[in-house]
């Protein structure tokens, strides 16, 4: 027991580090680093559209880069939405990367993935979510773009909510499935030029995450502005505020806050 | 009994001297990282070359994304590993730039693509085959090599140097 912990330690804090991950609400193609670990906490606090208060999710991810283009992700899903602090569900998530183009200070990668996330939760908008709401899968391609200082990331995927597995709340026949399109800038704001792995870096984000219900066309329109830390090179802290642009669905909470913590650990195996 | 310490310190002295002129080895290596401009990333790419277990350590210039990595005596590593690391981290080589003992690279792995001046004991050179520069420059290097038939073989366990 005593070596197993030792070597927990080892693995945990002998070889901390880092991830190459830029946005807030969507994935890069960018792949987590070959034989690492990362482990982060996706908090959010959403306001409720039709009572007063906030909803809080807490999302718990690790993440393990298999090699350079292959990565897995689980995420516990856990809020207060059913009655008290809960554990609601479990996601799985994989992402292979299969272009990468580089050059000095610059990159273009695309990558496709896939999602399906078990939850007990009820069904209770029209909005498509499997991410800490409803079971159901997800698929998608996603291509990003850095220059210099600047990445801009797009991607596009089709969800499928499983209102078998959710009774839902919503009364009379609603959609099932939806179609998702992001488009995600950020820019690194400081340092403005490198001394050392110390430094704290500042990165300012926008997201803009749209989804259409294929069976309506009914559909919307979110922006997320964020600013982003990165702490020693290793650590990374995301605040960021969504807020409807437009809309035509039901959805229970639109708008809130995202807060997030983020660690990698290295060469987790030699 | 003090001679015979004197005539093993000796001894060993010329050994040590003789197998480091005979050695094959790399003794530093400068990679010029591209793919990233965060400090997150370039921080992965360290600690994928600091796993490297020849690695002595690796010094980085996080503006231009250059490693400079030192390895201990009589290492074999080749620049593959570097090549493999760099992509690990999910980034790939711009340029590499490599120090070693003459006698490094009159293995069979490395094929010369000018003359070296042999009086030295140590050289330098950088590797041209693809993945190890930029794409643009691999590029101009086909055309300026097509006489050379292994130049655009794929091959990763042969390594075309020129001299620096």
């Amino acid at each position: 027991m005593m070596k197993i912990t030792f070597l927990f330690v080892i693995i945990f804090i002998g070889h901390r580090t880092v991830a190459q991950e830029l946005f807030v609400m969507t994935d890069p193609a960018s792949n987590v680093p070959a034989n690492s670990l990362s482990i982060n906490v996706m908090q959010s606090l959403l306001k409720k559209r039709i009572n007063d208060g906030y909803n809080y999710h807490a999302m718990p991810e690790i993440t393990y880069g298999l090699n350079k283009n292959l990565m897995f992700r689980a995420t516990g899903f856990l809020s207060n939405t059913n009655r008290g602090f809960n554990t609601e569900g479990l996601g799985l998530y994989t992402k292979y990367r299969f272009l990468s183009s580089d050059d000095l200070n610059s990159h273009f990668r695309m990558a496709v993935y896939g999602r399906y996330s078990f939850n007990k939760s009820p069904v209770a908008q029209e909005q498509i979510e499997i991410m800490g709401f409803n079971s159901g899968f997800e698929t998608g391609i996603v291509a990003t773009k850095l220059i210099d200082k600047i990445a801009i990331s797009t991607s596009y995927s089709f969800e499928k909510v499983n209102l078998k597995a959710n009774p839902g709340l919503i009364k009379g026949t609603i959609a099932d499935n939806a179609s998702n399109y992001t488009l995600s800038f950020g820019k690194l704001m400081y340092p403005k030029k490198y001394k050392s792995y110390k430094q704290t870096n500042i990165n300012l984000m926008v997201e803009f995450i749209g989804q259409t219900l294929n069976e309506n066309g009914k559909s919307y329109l979110d922006v997320i502005p964020a600013i982003q830390f990165i702490i020693n090179s290793q650590a990374r802290i995301d605040l960021a505020y969504r807020q409807e642009l437009a809309s035509n669905m039901i959805r229970t909470t639109p708008n809130g806050f995202y807060f997030n913590l983020y660690f990698t650990f290295f060469n987790v195996t030699s | 009994m003090k001679n015979l310490k004197n005539i093993i310190s000796v001894l060993l002295i010329t050994l040590s001297l003789i197998s480091f002129k005979a050695t094959a080895q790399i003794s530093k290596v400068e990679i010029r990282a591209m793919g990233l401009t965060c400090s997150m990333c370039s921080n992965a790419i360290n600690k994928q070359l600091e796993s490297i277990p020849e690695v002595i350590s690796v010094e980085t210039d996080l503006n231009t994304n250059t490693f400079v990595v030192t390895l201990i005596d009589s290492n074999t590593l080749s620049p593959k590993i570097f090549k493999d690391k760099v992509e690990r981290a999910g980034f790939s080589i711009g340029s590499i730039i490599i120090t070693a003992s003459s006698k490094t690279v009159s293995d069979d792995q490395y094929i010369a693509l000018d003359t070296i001046n042999k009086v030295d004991t140590t050289v330098k050179f950088q590797v041209l085959d693809k993945g190890y520069l930029t794409l643009k420059e691999f590029k101009k290097k086909v055309k300026m090599y097509k006489k050379v038939q292994t130049f655009d073989v794929e091959n990763e366990n042969d390594f075309h140097i020129k001299f620096l």
